[in-house]
């Protein structure tokens, strides 16, 4: 402990830490909370999962058992058999690649596209600024799950729309975070030096404004990770989204629902799966904000 | 299965000392979905035929045996050209308003159902009929243009109840039929005792009927355990499985010739070539889908609308192919699909269907075909005709008491519910002889002869026929469900409890 301490005040010293250490320190702030750390944990053991599920999985995501099944848990059923006679356990896990992908990839375009939005828009300001925020505005009147199943019923129902539901849904709510941090340093001396030197716009928004966005796009990330892990399920759950037999969480509480009395495990194991992952993400959201709140002061 | 029609109602010892004096007791509390339509001519849904076939009288009846039973008319006579039938109706049968039923309530009842622009969806049923007259106080006689050997089936079609002649408002519940309307709340509730001059002798049975509505199932499933209900006459498979061990409470079970219908659309790839159809049919293992979509109730079915429940009709000689799945690759590879066949399933929200689809989609992938499932709510599969235009689908359809009318609306070349655009010109044939020739051994034949070519060439698979479930309060007794729940006679049911 006393070596990584002194290695980490040797860090300190030196004049401007680097994306690894400033990473390291993030993470080691995160895990001084037990709750965040909870929080990271759980999204570090779901991110396993949906990177090496196949390998963890005792049976196919669809294999269909048809003597085995309607079985409660048991050794070779961990989480017991669905009605059609599919492993719960693995679909479980094997469900954790599809929703995190789904819900993930959804997130990074949106925050992509959010950003690109809240930057642009908040330097220009004026008539364009306008013209985009209160068309973001009127998106954001609508309930997130209100316009996602308004868009569902234009496009169709598939992963690839859901994926566009995200994307449209969350790119207003980071936009606007990202402008009104943009508002608040676009007339810093730096940013005026910046541009005085003749810095392209471009430059200027990546390169002078963009790094006093980063923390609050942090922890709106993986705020908005949470809140789309949520739709995703919630999608599911509402038939609209994903096709089955998909393995997304919430359609498998869909058809465990018609269950409930002879196979509860078919419904419990799948929601108890949104839960953890969604308070863990929550917590880690949350222990991100601290930890990014309170560069430097340990 | 459940037991045949109740016993012989005894006039048992009785304990009611609650109940009022009167041959009639209790009241039976109906859980089911709510009514929207209460004009005869126009109900569709099974809580609407049920009210309305208490409150009202067919000519003829159905029995749960699907035979042709006397109900208002108490007797026919059929000329032997097949072409006139006369009926002879009950003597001393009242309206509710107080009317004495004549023979002209019946024709107008009739005309109005066939005047075609009225709108009603029985004027293409009575096309073939000439004329109906009233050639006696209490006698009806109707002429056919041609044969018609379910002329009577017709007749009892779940629309035909009879309604005064002039009758302004449909809508008013004013019946022949065994029970009286006293209160209808719509979405909450219908409330109807017994009418005391009903013509039948002892009937009905009880004091009271009490349709509740609820919207939703396993309300419905609730409120019986709980007491507040005493029927429920429609709970899909996994809350009947629920409700067994449950006390005081008898659970009922009716074979039905209600199906699943997957079909694949002849006209176009793949499913015009019959070796696609076969490789299907191979892949398909109808023993799994029977334990894991229906849980072992029902019938497993052979790809054809002619059910065991049409009893002499229904033939299993045929052999039907087993499960064969290197065969199934082998005729696909043979149709030029060696790399696999790529196929998208269409298949409403409701009942079963969603899982026949994943079910098939795993045993149809071992043969090589590829499926995506795509599950839409029924009013969006079934909206804007998609669901006659889709390649491949699953679609669900009720139980009739006699098989022709599958065969004239789904599969004869021109039959408006073509979902498959099959066309066969001996199946047509075979169609048409069995729906107008009165020689019975003819059409036998003729049906087993259709069932060998949709075994043999037919795209469509029929996995399995359903059963209908329900579960009575059993204080209740003689309650007999039929296939199609909303003809279910609760005139002798009887109330044994205290």
């Amino acid at each position: 402990m006393s070596a990584a301490f002194s290695e980490a005040q040797v860090i300190q010293q030196s004049a401007a830490p680097s994306w690894a250490q400033r990473f390291a320190s993030t993470v080691k702030r995160l895990y001084t909370r037990p709750a965040s750390a909870f929080g990271a944990s759980v999204f570090v053991i779901f991110l396993i999962l949906a990177l090496f599920g196949p390998f963890f999985a005792p049976y196919g995501l669809n294999q269909i058992i048809a003597t085995e099944a309607r079985q409660p848990p048991s050794t070779a059923h961990w989480f017991g058999t669905d009605n059609l006679g599919r492993d719960v356990f693995s679909r479980v896990i094997l469900g954790a690649r599809e929703i995190l992908t789904l819900s993930g990839l959804g997130t990074l375009l949106a925050v992509i596209s959010g950003t690109l939005f809240g930057l642009f828009s908040g330097y220009q300001g004026e008539w364009l600024d306008e013209v985009i925020m209160r068309f973001f505005d009127s998106l954001l009147s609508l309930p997130a799950l209100l316009l996602a199943l308004l868009l569902l019923g234009v496009l169709g129902p598939s992963s690839n729309s859901v994926l566009v539901v995200i994307v449209i849904v969350y790119t207003p709510i980071v936009a606007r975070v990202v402008r009104s941090v943009v508002l608040s340093v676009k007339n810093k001396a730096f940013v005026e030096a910046a541009r005085l030197q003749g810095e392209s716009l471009g430059r200027l928004l990546m390169r002078e404004i963009l790094p006093s966005v980063l923390p609050a796009l942090a922890v709106e990330s993986a705020l908005r990770f949470s809140y789309a892990i949520f739709l995703v399920a919630s999608l599911g759950f509402l038939g609209v989204g994903v096709q089955p037999p998909s393995p997304n969480w919430g359609l498998m509480v869909k058809e465990g629902r018609n269950f409930v009395n002879q196979i509860p495990w078919a419904l419990y194991f799948p929601a108890g799966a949104i839960s953890i992952v969604v308070i863990g993400v929550n917590l880690l959201a949350d222990g991100l904000k601290r930890a990014l709140q309170a560069p430097g002061s340990e | 299965m459940t037991e045949g029609p109740g016993e012989e109602p005894t006039p048992a010892a009785t304990e009611a000392a609650t109940e009022p004096a009167g041959t009639q007791a209790g009241t039976l509390r109906i859980a089911m979905q709510p009514i929207v339509q209460t004009d005869p001519g126009f109900i569709s849904s099974d809580p609407e035929v049920l009210v309305a076939n208490h409150i009202y009288d067919y000519l003829v009846d159905i029995t749960a045996e699907n035979e042709i039973a006397p109900r208002l008319a108490t007797d026919w006579q059929v000329s032997d050209d097949g072409l006139s039938y006369v009926f002879t109706l009950a003597e001393g049968v009242s309206f509710h308003d107080g009317s004495p039923l004549a023979a002209e309530d019946v024709v107008w009842t009739f005309d109005r159902l066939r005047d075609p622009d009225l709108g009603l969806p029985t004027s293409s049923l009575y096309e073939n009929i000439t004329s109906i007259e009233a050639t006696g106080d209490l006698e009806v006689t109707f002429t056919l243009l041609d044969p018609n050997p379910f002329f009577l089936f017709d007749l009892s079609d779940n629309h035909a109840l009879i309604l005064k002649a002039g009758t302004e408002d449909p809508s008013v519940f004013n019946g022949t039929g065994p029970f009286v309307v006293v209160d209808y709340s719509p979405e909450d509730r219908l409330i109807a005792e017994a009418n005391e001059n009903y013509f039948v002798d002892d009937q009905p049975q009880l004091q009271g009927l009490e349709f509740i509505f609820f919207s939703d199932q396993t309300a419905q499933v609730e409120a019986l355990r709980g007491g507040q209900v005493d029927l429920v006459m429609v709970i899909s498979t996994d809350l009947f499985q629920s409700l067994q061990n449950e006390p005081g409470l008898e659970l009922l079970q009716v074979a039905t010739n209600g199906f699943d219908l997957v079909r694949l659309r002849a006209d176009q790839e793949p499913g015009n070539d019959p070796q696609v159809i076969q490789a299907l049919k191979l892949a398909t293992d109808r023993d799994a889908i029977y334990s894991l979509v229906l849980q072992g109730f029902g019938e497993i079915g052979r790809d054809s609308p002619i059910g065991p429940l049409y009893a002499q009709y229904y033939t299993e000689e045929l052999a039907l192919p087993g499960r064969d799945v290197e065969e199934a690759r082998r005729l696909l590879a043979a149709a030029g699909y060696e790399d696999g066949l790529d196929l998208e399933l269409h298949t409403p929200d409701t009942g079963n269907r969603p899982n026949l689809a994943v079910v098939l989609k795993e045993q149809w992938a071992e043969a090589g075909v590829n499926v995506e499932v795509l599950v839409e709510p029924e009013s969006v599969y079934y909206g804007e005709d998609g669901w006659l235009q889709v390649n491949l689908g699953i679609t669900g359809w009720g139980s009739r008491p006699y098989p022709q009318f599958y065969l004239d609306v789904m599969m004869k070349c021109d039959a408006i519910w073509n979902e498959a655009h099959f066309c066969d010109e001996e199946l047509d044939e075979l169609i048409a002889t069995a729906g107008t020739t009165m020689d019975e051994q003819e059409r036998v034949d003729a049906y087993q002869e259709i069932q060998r070519i949709l075994i043999e060439r037919g795209p469509i698979i029929i996995p399995y026929f359903f059963a209908q479930l329900g579960a009575i309060n059993d204080q209740f007794q003689g309650f007999e469900m039929k296939a199609f729940p909303g003809r279910s006679d609760l005139r002798p049911v009887t109330f044994a409890g205290g």
